[in-house]
């Protein structure tokens, strides 16, 4: 494991910001840690780069406990929100910062500019100030930067966040290859769960302060551990179970029983179900794992690429669901099928 | 035609809005000019280049000029490592470190003179055993060092330490990840984007402590400064006969001001 963060706990005064945060980060992996504004998650990445010492928890990098390690001795390269290059120095310089803190000799950290400016595609802007860049060239310098030392692990703290949603998309898919080219472990901090599921191999979610879940991003959109995932993940549809019924293995959910197998622990689950999940209209009951409900259709919206439409359940609660072309009309009475498969069962 | 009319309007409007700032100011900037203007008056009827040959004022000229270099340098240089810890770090009794900082600011400078007196005066412990050692601290050239150091080096520190407030301390945070220690953070990040108000804060203290009277007259009234010869003539001989070292101490001043601000400006990105 390049990284290893154990137990991770920090206090700023009396405010707990992290709280007994674990995981790890494997050799040349893509981890984003994803959560929303203010759950703890630069604290940590502060932690891991060594800019402030937590109250308690170890941080190891390639198995060594790097806590008590000054940021210097560390080996962590960090890419900041805000802008951090140095304008009193050029593109190149910049780039070379690092480089000149190892004792690099002149030729061989001029060659070492030129691959990473050359990996991030500024050779051009090599002698331009920093102010002379547009906002993505910017980021991509401070890639560049560093990366230059060739550190054990990068961390990436919502690196795209100011950026617009066009530039951010394309630095996305610049990252993806930089990273591998280089092949370089690499921490990625996130808000936008489009970002992190897109960028990462393996996700890491934050939940005010605490490790929520830890999986690959398909596996925990498609069956996350809890609802607070399920919900951050993407959008979803969250429904009562109004009865269980232990010996015939059924929960009823929004008027309708359905078999459950797996029956959770409570007598109040949940069950969570994406509005990509739920078909509005034609109903196959051809298929044993489709499950159809009836009722009435409250609200129609056009989001460009599809219609949302939210559907008043016999039990007074709504479901979205989404229709690709010809929505029913408000009021109509519709029939709406759920895949089995798809619904997730949550004891709260 | 309306597009004049307005442009017209417009700018009456505008001279409406600056009539009271521009009154305001202007009474300020009269106000700083007339003596000004006054005093430069009688520069006709005296004589300056020989008034300043004379032996006196040439002593006077060369004690200022080997004193207030001096007191800037050692403000600067303990100042700005001062301003940075206190732009950079909370600790027990800062709040007390920063009054102390402001405290010759305060304090009329000849009660500051007074108390560096009872601090290392000829009868005070530190006092005695430097006069033993040789080294006067009061009467001598390095009295006028303690007296300006004492009231001047406050600007340097309080400019430089808003220099370093305003330098993002993620930009030292990235250096620190890219290798490089504390010192050397500093030497590379933070003290060239804090050059402008260091620089800023050289200047003030160089111009203040070159001017020192008050403080100076306590501590060292022997050997004569500019300002302390000024003081002088002035008693003996009245106005007219200040005029040649103040015009004296006044170019001096605006030469280093200018030098330094030339010497040192700092390579903004755009000028580059």
């Amino acid at each position: 494991m390049t990284l290893d963060v154990s137990g991770l706990t920090h206090q700023y005064g009396s405010k707990l910001a992290i709280d007994d945060v674990s995981f790890s980060v494997g050799d040349g992996e893509l981890v984003a840690l994803l959560g929303p504004s203010g759950c703890g998650k630069t604290t940590i990445v502060q932690a891991i780069a060594g800019h402030i010492t937590p109250t308690a928890g170890t941080v190891s990098l390639r198995g060594q406990a790097v806590t008590a390690q000054p940021p210097e001795a560390r080996g962590v390269g960090v890419v900041f929100q805000e802008p951090t290059l140095y304008p009193h120095l050029t593109v190149a310089e910049n780039v070379a910062y690092g480089l000149k803190a190892q004792g690099m000799g002149a030729t061989e950290r001029e060659q070492r500019v030129e691959s990473v400016l050359a990996l991030v595609d500024l050779s051009a802007s090599h002698d331009a100030m920093p102010t002379e860049l547009s906002g993505g060239q910017r980021r991509r310098v401070e890639l560049a930067r560093a990366l230059a030392p060739k550190p054990d692990i990068l961390l990436l703290d919502e690196p795209l966040s100011a950026l617009d949603r066009a530039l951010r998309r394309q630095l996305q898919a610049e990252i993806r290859r930089i990273q591998a080219e280089t092949g370089v472990t690499t921490l990625v901090v996130t808000h936008d769960q489009q970002e992190a599921m897109s960028l990462a191999d393996r996700l890491v979610v934050i939940q005010e302060g605490q490790v929520a879940a830890v999986g690959e991003p398909r596996e925990l959109y498609h069956s996350p551990p809890n609802r607070f995932v399920g919900s951050f993940l993407g959008r979803a549809n969250t429904l009562e179970a109004t009865g269980v019924d232990r010996t015939q293995s059924v929960i009823r959910v929004g008027g309708t029983a359905i078999e459950q197998p797996d029956l959770p622990e409570t007598d109040q689950p949940v069950v969570q179900i994406r509005p990509e999940s739920v078909t509005v209209g034609s109903a196959d009951d051809s298929s044993a794992d489709e499950i159809t409900f009836s009722g009435q259709v409250v609200k129609v919206s056009d989001v460009g690429t599809q219609y949302d439409i939210e559907i008043e359940l016999p039990t007074g609660e709504r479901l979205v669901g989404t229709a690709q072309r010809s929505p029913p009309g408000v009021d109509e009475t519709v029939s709406v099928g759920i895949d089995r498969r798809d619904l997730v069962v949550f004891d709260e | 035609m309306s597009f004049g009319r307005r442009r017209l309007f417009g700018s009456r409007q505008q001279t409406a809005e600056l009539l009271i700032p521009a009154v305001l100011g202007g009474l300020l900037v009269v106000y700083f000019l007339l003596p000004f203007a006054f005093f430069l008056w009688r520069t006709g009827s005296v004589p300056i280049v020989e008034t300043l040959a004379q032996p006196a004022a040439q002593t006077a000229i060369r004690n200022s000029l080997l004193t207030a270099p001096v007191s800037t340098l050692i403000a600067t240089v303990c100042g700005v490592p001062l301003a940075y810890v206190l732009a950079r770090r909370s600790f027990r009794g800062k709040r007390l470190v920063e009054a102390l900082v402001v405290l010759p600011l305060i304090i009329p400078p000849v009660v500051g003179g007074a108390m560096i007196l009872t601090a290392v005066g000829r009868f005070t412990p530190i006092g005695a055993v430097a006069t033993q050692l040789g080294i006067p601290l009061t009467d001598s050239l390095i009295g006028v060092i303690l007296a300006q150091t004492f009231v001047a080096a406050p600007f340097v520190v309080i400019t430089a330490r808003a220099g370093f407030g305003a330098i993002d301390e993620r930009l030292e945070q990235a250096s620190r990840s890219l290798g490089y220690g504390p010192l050397g953070t500093f030497w590379n990040v933070s003290l060239p984007l804090a050059r402008g108000a260091i620089l800023a804060g050289v200047v003030l203290t160089f111009a203040r402590a070159i001017g020192e009277f008050g403080a100076t007259m306590m501590v060292a009234y022997n050997p004569r400064t500019m300002p302390t010869r000024i003081w002088v003539d002035f008693i003996s001989g009245g106005i007219d006969a200040i005029v040649p070292l103040a015009l004296a101490l006044l170019s001096i001043t605006l030469v280093v001001v200018a030098a330094i601000q030339r010497l040192g400006r700092v390579p903004t990105v755009i000028d580059r």
